[in-house]
């Protein structure tokens, strides 16, 4: 429930990813030299059970199962992962236009090449970045990342992307980018200690509601 | 002839900046590595006029590579390519001592900007 003069919390965070998804969008956009329509996510903050209920919903209705996954994790004063999770069948030409490449046929095998997942690695790389990086500047909570890694699942499911073990609450931020009329509907999971979520809400509560 | 050392472990950044910075400078010779270690070995190996370093690498970061090389040569010419946008890591890497960090990914803007600081370094020699 909002208060009155105050503004809740999740409201602020997802203002804060918002501007880092924009961002990556922005950036997206430069690198494929194309205008990309986006649609603006809402964060939901849940625990793991919750999170995997979600996550599993969208990987049946949006990805049947096949996703093209690209995940960093990072550390320091703030622990956790994030994965932008993809649906495999549109990334053959996400990574042509990516490259700036034509083939006559779209493509929607499941097989990629070092090229392919390169380029996703890279790309997922500086999203990744534009969402943390800048989350992380507003919060002033310094990260460290580990490399990326990128990987194709088949009948993915929400055990693959939240860990119940090491990472007890998911933020999750399901958002859809159109390039040129090719809708991709994407998710963004960030697997977060309890800890980091209370650093940041905590900073965010000094920062805009003066507590 | 300038030559410049890329180092970067995505082939897609390299394929990126090598078409970028070859359309605004002439005269140049590129040099690749994959990771912080190679880079250090084509340092040494092919002594580079410029480097264009990456930050998060595999076997060597791009902030280890960068220590290492300045304590061979100190006025080794370094500059940061990355898309780390935090501020504190920006603050740490050009207290080392580069000509530029940069984020990703490269426009041409910022082509230009590094195509202006090799080819005002080159003209200079």
């Amino acid at each position: 429930m909002h208060v009155a003069g105050k503004i809740s919390r999740e409201d602020i965070l997802t203002e804060l990813f918002n501007i880092g998804v924009g961002q990556a969008a922005s950036t997206l956009s430069d690198i494929i030299d194309k205008q990309i329509g986006l649609t603006i996510p809402s964060v939901r903050i849940l625990n793991a059970e919750k999170g995997k209920i979600e996550l599993n919903k969208y990987l049946k209705q949006v990805a049947e199962g096949a996703v093209m996954v690209s995940s960093i994790s990072f550390d320091s004063q703030l622990e956790g992962k994030v994965s932008l999770l993809f649906p495999a069948d549109k990334m053959h030409h996400f990574i042509d236009l990516c490259l700036h490449e034509t083939h006559d046929e779209t493509e929607y095998s499941l097989d990629f090449t070092d090229i392919d997942f390169d380029t996703i690695k890279e790309i997922g790389n500086i999203v990744i970045n534009s969402i943390i990086g800048e989350l992380s500047n507003t919060v002033n909570i310094p990260v460290e990342y580990t490399l990326p890694e990128v990987d194709v699942l088949n009948n993915a499911s929400a055990d693959h992307f939240v860990d119940t073990e090491d990472y007890r609450l998911v933020l999750m931020m399901f958002l859809a980018f159109d390039i040129e009329g090719t809708e991709i509907a994407g998710a963004i999971v960030i697997n977060m200690t309890l800890n980091s979520l209370d650093d940041i809400l905590n900073k965010i509560d000094r920062l805009y509601n003066g507590r | 002839m300038t030559k410049v050392l890329i180092v970067d472990d995505s082939k897609f950044s390299q394929k990126i900046t090598y078409s970028f910075l070859n359309q605004y400078l002439e005269d140049i010779e590129f040099v690749f590595a994959g990771d912080g270690e190679e880079g250090l070995h084509k340092f040494n190996e092919a002594k580079p006029d410029y480097m264009i370093v990456d930050l998060l690498m595999p076997k060597l970061r791009g902030q280890d590579l960068i220590e290492k090389v300045k304590q061979i040569d100190r006025e080794a010419k370094v500059i940061v390519l990355s898309a780390d946008v935090q501020n504190r890591v920006r603050e740490v890497v050009e207290k080392m001592g580069v000509l530029s960090f940069i984020n990703k990914p490269l426009d041409e803007k910022k082509a230009r900007e590094i195509a202006n600081i090799i080819g005002n370094g080159a003209r200079g020699r």
